[in-house]
């Protein structure tokens, strides 16, 4: 109780300014528009959305399907690659792997885009050395892996800032534990396999899993790594989103914003379904 | 408790700092006084936000303007240099939406989809655009003037330079002779080097990209001006063949059209690092001013079409909140004066784009020595005046913008 009320300055902040703007914008989404006069509601954002219509619209259901799949193959492929990682380095401790991780982190994630676009891009430095080797004859030569229609740029993007991210919480998690488990298992014959599933596993799954759910909330609403190294078309929700809300026509905000809370409302559940698991656990 | 009362004053510190100023910065001016406006000027601060993306363009209109206006009016120039049109466009429309009446912005640089915007939502100081004495220099009676990308301009905005579409390739990597000079030649050459075009993609933001698709529009067409009056019938008849056309020769494209460039600096980039042959631009002074910032190689050169080479003008406005209405006026009118339309053409001032003026209507011989020495050393990687004469027509009209980009959108890159 006493552990509430102290939050209760934060809470207020937070629902009074985030409970304004997700009001705002739902108004917004609902065509109150007061720039130019519109004061009537109406939900034709999300029919125009829901139907393919419009100039957000047209683009709504390719723009949904890329965002999910682009989030959930970075969350998946952080999740096994940062277990793998977490393992292996458990195994012999030191505080450099964790700097190293660290360190990792400080790097925004644009930062991360526009270090990929240089190293990757047809003209990049891989391809220049691939030049310079003679293996590739010109730009066209070098494989498509930033600003292609599979988002793998955007993946790898994720997959270098992510796994880094995943494996200091389940490497925090696992040096807590005594190697006492390990030990037993290894006693009873189990082969290194075996210890991975029935030990290590059901250990890190808790921290594993909302770390992952964590992710992928974070890819699914993020801007600028898709914005920095994806195509025309698809593209992602917050895209779309972003231009809508910046299009000239100031008519196509409320799309805009339909966007931006369908992203919200998706995120949310995602946290809440995290949490309800966690409850479930703890 | 103490700490929810502590957080309560930060959250009403907050909203304090954001409620509009009360303190009026607006002086009384008589616009039909010239002078009345030069006094109510005097010792005011011009807000000049602006695209800020070119250090040339920046120092520019540092050095020109910035000066001048401190010597001769005592109008000091805060240039605020903005990444993107629609972001200050978003900071007037914030500002009306919270009721400031005292905006930060006094000037915006402004041209086609921004002006389109900030005028649906009312946010223009009107009736000043020709009161300026030196709007007597701007031919108002041009449709290409008085029509923003085919929006009504009504004494809302007032010109600062022109622009035309262009070409840009490499003289160290290409022959001038082999170059196309139509869109027919276009898609042909395209085809005969696959990989090394495109364009960028068409939308709002990218309005470089709709002016191309515009240009094989009348191309197709055979006729620019007929599409200066929306005509359904019209559209019906030819964006069918355009979208044919740009289909056509979709895989000779560029990662075979599977994805465009977003804007011009894109493009430059492809085409500075030889992955493509073509880039565009949009300057008087053709690839100069890129060679200069180190965009483009230093053998780029300019080119056009023979025809269909879309020309427009951009603006400046002020908006109806903004708190230094005289100063943003004396900087408007500074801008059209003859000395400074004659620098800002020049390749060496780093500005670049042509004339906001008509220049037959100066008639000091001072003046006019000024712009016709300008207008002789505009450099070599120019297009020569006369091909950008000849090909030169006007902008469609405004509805065609977003009937072109839905449309290229709808059947080019997703369709097929």
């Amino acid at each position: 109780m006493k552990l509430k009320r102290s939050l209760a300055p934060t809470l207020l902040i937070l629902t009074l300014l985030l409970g304004a703007s997700l009001l705002y914008g739902l108004m917004q989404s609902l065509g109150y528009l007061t720039i130019i006069g519109e004061k009537e509601l109406s939900l034709t954002a999300y029919q125009n959305l829901i139907s393919g219509q419009g100039t957000a619209g047209r683009e709504f259901w390719a723009s949904l399907g890329f965002s999910l799949w682009v989030s959930i193959v970075s969350t998946i492929l952080s999740a096994i690659g940062a277990l793998f990682l977490a393992t292996l380095l458990n195994r012999r401790p030191s505080n450099f792997d964790t700097f190293a991780l660290n360190w990792n982190l400080a790097f925004p994630h644009l930062v991360w885009g526009v270090f990929m676009l240089l190293l990757l891009a047809q003209s990049g430095l891989l391809a220049r050395w691939a030049g310079a080797l003679g293996i590739i004859q010109s730009p066209a030569d070098f494989p498509v892996l930033v600003r292609d229609r599979y988002g793998i740029g955007i993946i790898l993007t994720y997959l270098g800032k992510e796994i880094p991210f995943l494996t200091l919480l389940i490497l925090a998690l696992l040096r807590t534990q005594s190697d006492g488990y390990l030990l037993v298992a290894q006693n009873l014959g189990a082969n290194a396999w075996q210890r991975f599933r029935l030990v290590t596993l059901p250990l890190v799954r808790p921290a594993l899993v909302s770390g992952s759910l964590l992710v992928f909330a974070y890819i699914f609403g993020a801007y600028e790594v898709p914005a920095l190294l994806g195509v025309r078309y698809p593209r992602t929700l917050p895209v779309l989103a972003l231009e809508s809300f910046t299009n000239p026509d100031l008519r196509a905000r409320a799309e805009g914003m339909a966007i931006s809370l369908i992203i919200a409302f998706i995120v949310l559940m995602i946290a809440g379904f995290a949490r309800a698991k966690e409850e479930l656990q703890g | 408790m103490k700490r929810l009362i502590f957080a309560l004053l930060v959250f009403s510190m907050l909203l304090a700092a954001c409620a509009p100023k009360s303190d009026s910065a607006t002086a009384d001016f008589d616009l039909a006084d010239w002078d009345s406006v030069l006094a109510a000027a005097d010792g005011q601060t011009v807000t000049w936000y602006m695209w800020g993306g070119s250090d040339s363009i920046n120092a520019y209109v540092d050095n020109f303007y910035g000066v001048a206006l401190k010597e001769r009016y005592n109008v000091t120039l805060n240039r605020v240099p903005v990444a993107d049109a629609a972001d200050y466009i978003n900071q007037v429309l914030s500002e009306k939406e919270a009721g400031v009446e005292n905006g930060a912005v006094d000037l915006m640089w402004i041209n086609g989809e921004n002006f389109f915007t900030l005028k649906q939502a009312e946010m223009l100081y009107a009736d000043w655009a020709q009161a300026i004495p030196n709007s007597a220099f701007v031919d108002w009676g041009n449709p290409a003037i008085n029509r923003d990308f085919g929006e009504p301009v009504e004494d809302l905005e007032s010109p600062w330079s022109s622009a035309q579409f262009q070409f840009i390739y490499d003289s160290a990597r290409m022959d001038a002779d082999s170059l196309p000079r139509s869109y027919a030649d276009l898609a042909t050459w395209a085809c005969e080097h696959p990989g090394r075009f495109t364009y960028i993609a068409p939308g709002p933001g990218a309005f470089q990209g709709t002016r191309f698709v515009k240009g094989a529009l009348f191309e197709i067409s055979g006729d620019a001006a007929q599409w200066g009056t929306v005509d359904e019938a019209l559209w019906d008849e030819w964006s069918p063949k355009v979208w044919d056309y740009f289909n056509k020769f979709k895989t000779c494209l560029w990662r075979e059209g599977e994805t465009y460039p977003k804007d011009e600096y894109e493009l430059h980039s492809l085409f500075a690092n030889n992955e493509v042959d073509f880039s565009i631009t949009q300057a008087i002074v053709g690839a100069g001013a890129l060679i200069d910032e180190g965009l483009v190689p230093t053998t780029s050169r300019a080119f056009v079409f023979d025809n269909y080479m879309i020309g427009d003008f951009n603006y400046v406005a002020i908006p109806s909140n903004a708190s230094n209405k005289a100063a943003a006026l004396v900087l408007a009118n500074l801008i059209l004066d003859p000395e400074f339309q004659a620098a800002q053409v020049l390749p060496e001032n780093g500005f670049g784009l042509g004339f906001g003026i008509d220049v037959t209507r100066v008639t000091d011989p001072d003046q006019v020595a000024v712009l016709e020495d300008a207008l002789a050393n505009l450099g070599e990687a120019a297009t020569p005046a006369e091909d950008m004469a000849k090909s030169l027509v006007g902008d469609a009209a405004s509805p065609y913008q977003s009937m072109v980009e839905e449309g290229w959108r709808e059947n080019v890159l997703i369709g097929q």
